[in-house]
């Protein structure tokens, strides 16, 4: 139904004016793709609580089980009613921002989850930040010396790197700058607003555990992407025209082999801000790491579901602005 | 290895290099002026702060801190004068007098009378809350005047200051912070801290409370944090950004016993954990086959594997540091006993359900060495490891041949036996019934001279242990580790964590 409609729209037969521009149709059929990954989404978080073994309730309880409070959570959480009524009703509720209580101590999952977001965004942009610096140096110059001792030098660390669990690199950092040097904390957390000396100090561990990990990852991937930049036609026509070398690497090579560039930091953006539940723990980091970890174990099957939920939006909106950018950058894109 | 550390040290440099991060200076770190704050880690975040609803430990840790009881454990968990100043028990040992504290005051100004002891016992009776079975033999509290409540008993009940005093689960509350509902995320109390700040999944923080009844802390507060991860809160603790903690990885404890820069508390604790063999399913109900598999197991490799050593294997529930403690032996680890005994119940070998559960991770790793034990003996363990709600719905129906657990929390002799092996009791999932240990748990309940109680115990326990009833594994330890400027903290072993009397570098 969805790609019918959007191939009349392709027609242009019966496109509001506003969207005729290329640009503008992309974003709305990426919006519209969106909408349906969420919708998708929302089924799978929904089924969460049907498909664990068990009775999420008895197993939230524990040892606090009793007949009546069972009774009590069952009908607070709605699992009592029909199954196509609580999904209409999640449903709803997901989308005016109210994602329930928690099993755990019945404070909003929404509020929750807010709570946690900042610090994780913290984290996540200045891993990311750490991760760039590190890939695009080390992946251009890899490139550029290829089969050289730098080369050489650049693939066997970033293996390493992605080699390397973050949690482990989160240790190693840790027995490093905590235990031995005694330079940086180990642990806790200062917002930003707070504290920004604090703040920095303490993001800057749990922050290049991640962006180390991210780093390696990002440096293989910019060094295929100078390489295989190198390789085409253009570059050859302008080392032909006897363009200076230097010219020829940084108009020509860099600045095309860095838009594939923007898909992988935004692909590792999404990946830090939904993954770093292990470095969180260890970092003792109060962000939706942390909760996810938290709420698994106590088995909180709302705050599982509600952050889960969360994890897939920022997914979807951080691949959104990355399609968007980039079909803003390469004008290829929109016609595909 | 040698070679990766160095990649990774390169790595390291040249990322500092990158992102200009001066990290050239050491820092201040730790807490300073008059009014030092003791910063605690602690394991995990409570799951709410009322401490008669939450069942959590990490909340607990926090609680002790702020909410007195009628009476408290000292040291050696004798029970002492904390809100009651004192207490009289009437001839016929049904009527108990406990005369209150004047001048006390909640965290709010509040004065603390009479009335606030009925409200908080009433309302974990009335409201069946999660430790009302404490309350079981207790017909009715009333306050005499504003500083004297009368406790009834249905019958002379001896444990009844364990029961109001052994954790602050029994604490007393105040109404009007209960009827508003902010006692889960702002609790007051009489005790030696108040609540000042709650920022959900990173720290808790108290303040002194000036007008202590016990004195002014010396310490101006407390802030908890949460560090599950064992190795950041030993780095934390080591270099000064936390002065106190628990959050101990177990096979870490030997080379921090070591290191100057700790100081680590161990004691045993009163905790026990143990093997039931289901005597409603043969050949279980034969007392030589319980005892076979009792004689089988190792209980030291046992030890070992969950806690690098630092428990104390046992043959009976109550360790050795307890006043009730009862010297037993029996069971030293011996094939040639088991098999002898096996052959002679007519045992020909087969498989048995042990049941454990993966949310304690210590029954699944004994569950392995007990498995490699009974094999020689033709038994064939199947290890089952579900959740802990799914283990006690097993446990309570029965379906199982043999499960692993633990009793935490256990303060008097009642705790440690009468719910457990009592042919009546509530946990009594084994089905375990003998007429006489029925008779010795019934006498030692109300039995009020004390050499006369211990010497009942003593009883029922061996003839327990004997019938292997229970078989015991272990006390494990109560492992903590804190700043060594910090005095006057000692780790106790019913592991409640009491920073009233601490201060930094006396």
């Amino acid at each position: 139904m969805t790609t019918t409609d959007t191939r009349r729209r392709e027609d242009g037969t019966r496109m509001p004016s506003f969207l005729t521009s290329p640009t503008l149709r992309f974003v709305a059929r990426r919006l519209l793709y969106s909408a349906v990954v969420l919708f998708g989404v929302i089924i799978v978080v929904f089924s969460i609580v049907h498909l664990v073994p068990g009775d999420p309730v008895r197993i939230a309880l524990g040892t606090r089980y009793t007949p009546e409070a069972y009774e009590a959570l069952r009908a607070a959480s709605g699992l009592d009613r029909p199954l196509w009524e609580q999904f209409f009703s999640y449903l709803g509720n997901a989308v005016t921002g109210n994602l329930g209580v928690s099993f755990r101590n019945g404070d909003p999952v929404t509020v929750a989850l807010l709570e946690r977001l900042p610090a994780t965004v913290s984290l996540a942009v200045v891993g990311l930040v750490i991760a760039l610096l590190i890939s695009v140096p080390a992946g251009i110059w890899s490139a550029l010396h290829e089969g050289k001792l730098s080369d050489g030098i650049v693939r066997v660390v970033s293996q390493f790197g992605v080699s390397v669990p973050d949690f482990w690199m989160g240790m190693l950092l840790i027995t490093l700058f905590s235990s031995v040097l005694g330079w940086l904390p180990s642990s806790g957390y200062v917002p930003l607003s707070e504290d920004p000396v604090q703040w920095l100090r303490r993001v800057i561990l749990p922050a290049l555990a991640v962006g180390l990990v991210a780093g390696a990852i990002m440096t293989r991937y910019i060094r295929s992407a100078v390489l295989e930049v190198a390789a085409q036609g253009y570059v050859r026509t302008a080392r032909s025209k006897g363009l200076a070398p230097r010219i020829v690497t940084f108009r020509h090579i860099v600045k095309n082999a860095l838009i594939p560039v923007l898909t992988i930091a935004g692909i590792q953006l999404a990946t830090i801000l939904g993954g770093v539940i292990v470095v969180e723990v260890v970092f003792a980091w109060p962000g939706l790491g942390r909760l996810v970890y938290d709420a698994v174990s106590a088995r909180d099957y709302p705050l599982i579901q509600g952050s889960v939920l969360l994890i897939a939006v920022m997914f979807l909106v951080v691949n959104l602005v990355v399609d968007v950018l980039y079909a803003l950058i390469d004008p290829r894109i929109r016609l595909s | 290895m040698r070679r990766r550390t160095a990649l990774v040290g390169a790595s390291l440099a040249g990322v500092l290099a990158v992102t200009g991060c001066s990290t050239g200076q050491s820092v201040d770190v730790g807490a300073d002026g008059s009014d030092e704050i003791l910063t605690a880690a602690i394991a995990g975040e409570p799951d709410q702060l009322d401490p008669h609803k939450t069942t959590s430990y990490f909340s607990f840790e926090v609680l002790e801190n702020i909410y007195d009881t009628l009476v408290e454990p000292d040291e050696n968990l004798e029970m002492q004068p904390a809100l009651a100043e004192s207490w009289e028990l009437s001839d016929d040992q049904l009527t108990w007098t406990f005369t209150l504290r004047e001048g006390v005051t909640f965290h709010d100004g509040s004065d603390f009378t009479a009335d606030d002891v009925v409200y908080s016992y009433d309302r974990i009776i009335d409201e069946e809350l999660s430790n009302a079975w404490k309350f079981s033999a207790v017909e009715s509290v009333e306050a005499v005047d504003d500083y004297t409540v009368d406790i009834t008993v249905t019958q002379p009940t001896p444990n009844l200051l364990s029961s109001i005093g052994g954790f602050k689960g029994m604490a007393i509350v105040e109404k009007e912070n209960v009827e508003s509902g902010d006692i889960t995320t702002d609790p007051i109390g009489t005790g030696p801290f108040s609540m000042e700040e709650y920022t959900s999944g990173d720290h808790i923080t108290l303040a002194a409370n000036p007008d202590y009844w016990g004195g002014a802390p010396e310490i101006g507060g407390i802030e908890f944090q949460f560090i599950s991860e064992g190795s950041t809160a030993i780095a934390a603790l080591k270099s000064g950004e936390v002065d106190w903690t628990d959050s101990i990885p177990t096979q870490q404890v030997e080379s921090l016993s070591g290191d100057e820069a700790v100081t680590m508390g161990q004691s045993p604790s009163n905790d026990y954990w143990y093997l039931a063999l289901n005597e409603d399913r043969e050949p279980w109900n034969d007392v030589r086959v319980r005892q076979a598999i009792a004689y089988a197991i190792d209980r030291d490799a046992i030890v070992q594997a969950t806690s690098y050593g630092t428990a104390t294997a046992n043959q009976l529930a109550i360790p050795e540091e307890s006043v009730w403690y009862t010297e037993y032996d029996t069971y030293s680890t011996d094939l040639d006993e088991a098999q002898a005994l096996l052959d002679e119940a007519g045992f020909e070998g087969g498989t048995l359900d042990l049941l454990v559960t993966s949310d304690y991770p210590e029954t699944v790793t004994a569950a392995q060495i007990i498995a490699d034990n009974l094999e020689p003996l033709g038994i064939t363990v199947e290890i089952r490891t579900p959740d802990f709600a799914t283990w006690l719905d097993e446990q309570n129906t029965g379906n199982f041949d043999m499960l692993m657990m633990g009793w935490l929390g256990n303060i008097d002799p009642d705790d440690f036996y009468y719910s457990q092996h009592h042919t009546d009791g509530g946990s009594n999932a084994q089905g375990y019934s003998n007429p006489e240990v029925d008779e010795l748990l019934d006498a030692a309940r109300v039995e009020t001279d004390q050499d006369a109680r211990k010497d009942l115990y003593a009883q029922a326990a061996t003839i327990i242990a004997d019938e292997a009833s229970y078989i015991y594994l272990y006390n494990p330890s109560v492992i903590q580790a804190w700043n060594p400027e910090l005095s006057g903290y000692e780790a106790r072993s019913d592991r409640a964590i009491r920073f009233r009397d601490v201060s930094f570098g006396g």
